[in-house]
């Protein structure tokens, strides 16, 4: 399980990388991956096509993500899930919140 | 077979880890090993008890040094095992090595006391 | 000297030993080391010397007098337990199987004669490494083990004060309700509540808490509270999912929430109305036809959103009875075979197409997932309510136990709720406890709630918003009906409904008159009346309950205005 976190060079977007199973254990990892910049970027970016599993942590580390991106006003956009993903994104109707394709 | 009887680079590794204690270890020693050579001569035909009596004297006999006197043992250890060996001219060849070392150690003995 | 120095502390070494030269050489080289020693001439006196003096690290020859090196070994490792004390065997030995025997009896490692004093002191060290890091291991052990036993003292104390809240409600009276839950489903975060609204509907929540322990059960106690509150004081589904959402907002971190799918089955009125976020898909079972309709996530789950962007849409659908409603929690698709593969929707609706008799059908899911995983998993949660006739059991309100003494007994009070308010607001559970202030009403709360929200439904929904109830003769009717209805109600800029009560004494006793009106056109009455009280049609206006319920309704106003009695003798 890893997190990657690659800035845009104009430092507006972040892209969040996630390979393998997000869930619990990944908490702390991602946390930092979008923590530790102190210039705020405009954009989010969560990259899943190497997810294997989310669970309900995950969604929660979601949601800690559109929090500190800015709530209501923020810009949080989750990318190539694959369709195991998709169901669960689905099921819990995240797709109301973030943008998701 | 090279013949040593004793050899003098284990009696000085000796001498260093045992400092002041180094008369001691070999009158002990030497008192051990007379004893052994009685027991050898009790046990007779006693193929069993042989092996064990040179086993054990194999042990301190190499701890001292005494190379040819540890190898007759090892001998009589192994061949104690074999219903066809002779084993009194084996005993009599370890009475006759300890006969041989053991005026060498009273002299290391002394040289040491003070 | 410093080569051979302990690498640690100082130990305390037994040294077995049958050859006094060997002893003395080898006691010698390990007290230069800087350790403890102490001797024994053969096995038995090594065991006696460790029994008494429990040295940390062994030198065992193997071939010894009385009892050998092998037998003493095994002693002593019996002896020590646990803990971990080298045995390093000194022998002359050079046959393989015999210095397999020495590690098999029990030995750590040997060291061959004549000795080698730089390999004797480190492999005192290796050897103490390890009873170090044996000793190190147990205590950890032995604290995780404290820790664990202190954190199941917390869940039993968090369960237990769980359940005092938790006890208020039918999960477990209710003869229409099977349910299939561990005892310790709150510790999955898995919620399983169930309680009857005074006027004798039912509301279940079936909910599953983000994470596991302590954090998931927490959230549960204030959503219960909400839950059996609003529940027993007549509040709608609407009402009561705004306050659990609000609530759970406010008081969980962000990156907490709950899933949850709750419903009111109404008996009397044939309708389950349902709000589903993020739970699986239920399943409300038509007996007559074997159909399924699926009840879908539609909204985010409790606890993410904000008041103001809160979706408190529920959606209704008829039912007749012996009809199922079937909730589960994701336990039940997640169950996994030995090859991790799930069970999933497609193998439970496989169970739902075979069953044949509606009764076992909870059954053939259980056993399905029994046969699928090889065992019963610990956190399915499963509930399944049919909808039964005659269950009169109606939430009673509290009793007093003065004999209406200092009650109002000769009042009335006059409403008219309009446009905005209609909108927003259900004034229902506020008239109900403004209507159990009279004691003697309270033993008839349940009737009364019932006739209550029955004649302000129909004042709203027939009368201000003009609705036809004749929509809802089918499940697509029904479906329409509502939409209609929140259309209607929101784009709502005028129109009103007035509540009037009037209390009177009547002997020791007394007479409550309810009167609600309307600004909508009116109806026939006399036409509707006529109308055979048909029980098992999906709607009507409710009129044929009303009338069981009450004493002496009557219309006036061409069908705008509606009165009826409720009264009550002398409280013993």
């Amino acid at each position: 399980m890893s997190v990657e976190s690659v800035v845009s060079p104009d430092g507006k977007k972040l892209t969040i990388v996630i390979k393998g199973r997000f869930d619990f254990s990944s908490h702390q990892l991602f946390r930092d991956a979008y923590e530790r910049f102190y210039k705020a970027p405009d954009t989010y970016i969560v990259d899943l096509k190497d997810t294997t599993y989310l669970d309900s942590s995950a969604l929660g580390m979601l949601l800690l993500l559109r929090d500190h991106a800015g709530g209501d006003e923020s810009e949080v956009r989750v990318i190539n899930s694959n369709s195991d993903v998709r169901k669960i994104l689905a099921i819990s109707n995240f797709d109301k919140l973030f943008d998701i394709n | 077979m090279v013949d040593v009887h004793l050899d003098p680079d284990v009696l000085s590794g000796l001498q260093e880890v045992m400092e002041g204690e180094y008369p001691k270890l070999l009158e002990t020693f030497l008192d051990d090993s007379q004893k052994r050579i009685e027991a050898l001569r009790t046990a007779r035909d006693d193929a069993k008890a042989l092996g064990k009596i040179a086993h054990s004297f194999k042990g301190s006999s190499g701890n001292l040094g005494a190379v040819r006197l540890a190898q007759l043992c090892e001998r009589l250890e192994l061949e104690s095992g074999e219903p066809t060996a002779n084993l009194e001219a084996l005993v009599d060849q370890i009475d006759h090595e300890f006969a041989v070392v053991k005026p060498l150690y009273e002299s290391e003995r002394q040289r040491f006391q003070v | 000297m410093s080569a051979l120095a302990p690498a640690h502390e100082a130990l305390t070494i037994l040294i077995a030993d049958d050859s006094a030269t060997d002893l003395l050489l080898l006691s010698t080289i390990v007290r230069r080391q800087g350790h403890q020693v102490l001797t024994a001439a053969n096995g038995r006196e090594a065991v006696e010397v460790f029994t008494r003096a429990r040295p940390q690290l062994v030198l065992m020859d193997a071939l010894m007098p009385v009892m050998d090196g092998f037998e003493a070994a095994r002693w002593i490792k019996q002896l020590s337990g646990e803990a971990l004390v080298p045995i390093i065997f000194l022998t002359s030995l050079t046959d393989s199987a015999d210095l397999a025997e020495c590690l098999d009896a029990g030995g750590d490692d040997f060291l061959a004669k004549p000795y080698n004093p730089l390999l004797l002191a480190a492999k005192i060290n290796a050897m103490d490494r390890l009873r170090r890091l044996q000793a190190t291991v147990l205590q950890q052990r032995d604290l995780i083990a404290k820790h664990n036993d202190y954190l199941l003292h917390e869940q039993r104390v968090a369960k237990a004060v769980f359940d005092k809240v938790a006890h208020s409600g039918c999960i477990n009276a209710a003869p229409n309700i099977r349910y299939l839950q561990s005892p310790y489903a709150l510790f999955n975060g898995d919620l399983l509540l169930a309680a009857y609204t005074p006027s004798g509907d039912m509301h279940v929540l079936l909910g599953d808490f983000t994470g596991h322990g302590l954090p998931a059960a927490v959230g549960a106690m204030p959503l219960a509270e909400v839950f059996y509150g609003m529940t027993a004081k007549g509040y709608g589904l609407t009402q009561i999912l705004r306050e659990m959402n609000a609530k759970l907002k406010r008081i969980l971190p962000v990156d907490m929430f709950c899933c949850a799918t709750l419903l009111c089955l109404s008996t009397d009125r044939r309708v389950v109305e349902v709000w589903n976020g993020g739970m699986p898909e239920g399943y409300v079972l038509e007996v007559t036809t074997g159909k399924r309709t699926p009840l879908a996530s539609r909204h985010l789950p409790l606890g993410v959103l904000s008041a103001e962007l809160f979706d408190d849409r529920t959606e209704v659908w008829p039912v007749a009875l012996g009809d199922r409603v079937f909730l589960l929690s994701d336990g039940v698709l997640e169950t996994a075979d030995a090859n991790d593969r799930l069970f999933g929707v497609e193998r439970l609706q496989q169970v739902f197409d075979a069953n044949r008799e509606p009764d076992r059908l909870f059954d053939d899911i259980e056993q399905a997932l029994v046969a699928f995983r090889g065992e019963a998993r610990d956190d399915v949660s499963m509930v399944e309510i049919t909808l039964r006739s005659g269950l009169a059991t109606r939430a009673t309100g509290p009793l007093y136990a003065d004999s209406g003494q200092s009650c109002p007994r000769d009042w009335s009070v006059n409403f008219e709720f309009r446009a905005e308010t209609l909108k927003r607001y259900n004034p229902l559970p506020y008239l109900l406890q403004l209507l159990l202030e009279i004691h003697g009403l309270r033993a008839q709360s349940g009737a009364l709630y019932s006739v209550m929200a029955e004649l302000y439904s129909n004042a709203l929904e027939h009368g201000v918003l003009g609705l036809d109830s004749l929509l809802k003769r089918d499940a697509q009717g029904f479906a329409e009906y509502y939409r209609q209805r929140n259309e209607r109600l929101a784009q709502l800029d005028s129109g009103y409904v007035r509540v009037q009560v009037q209390v009177v004494p009547n002997g020791a006793g007394g007479t409550m008159t309810l009167r609600i009106e309307d600004s909508g056109p009116g109806f026939d009455v006399e036409k509707v009346l006529a109308q055979p009280m048909d029980i098992d049609r999906l709607s009507g206006r409710g009129l044929g309950l009303v009338r069981q319920l009450s004493r002496d309704i009557r219309w006036s106003d061409g069908g705008r205005c509606v009165c009826v009695e409720f009264s009550w003798e002398a409280l013993a």
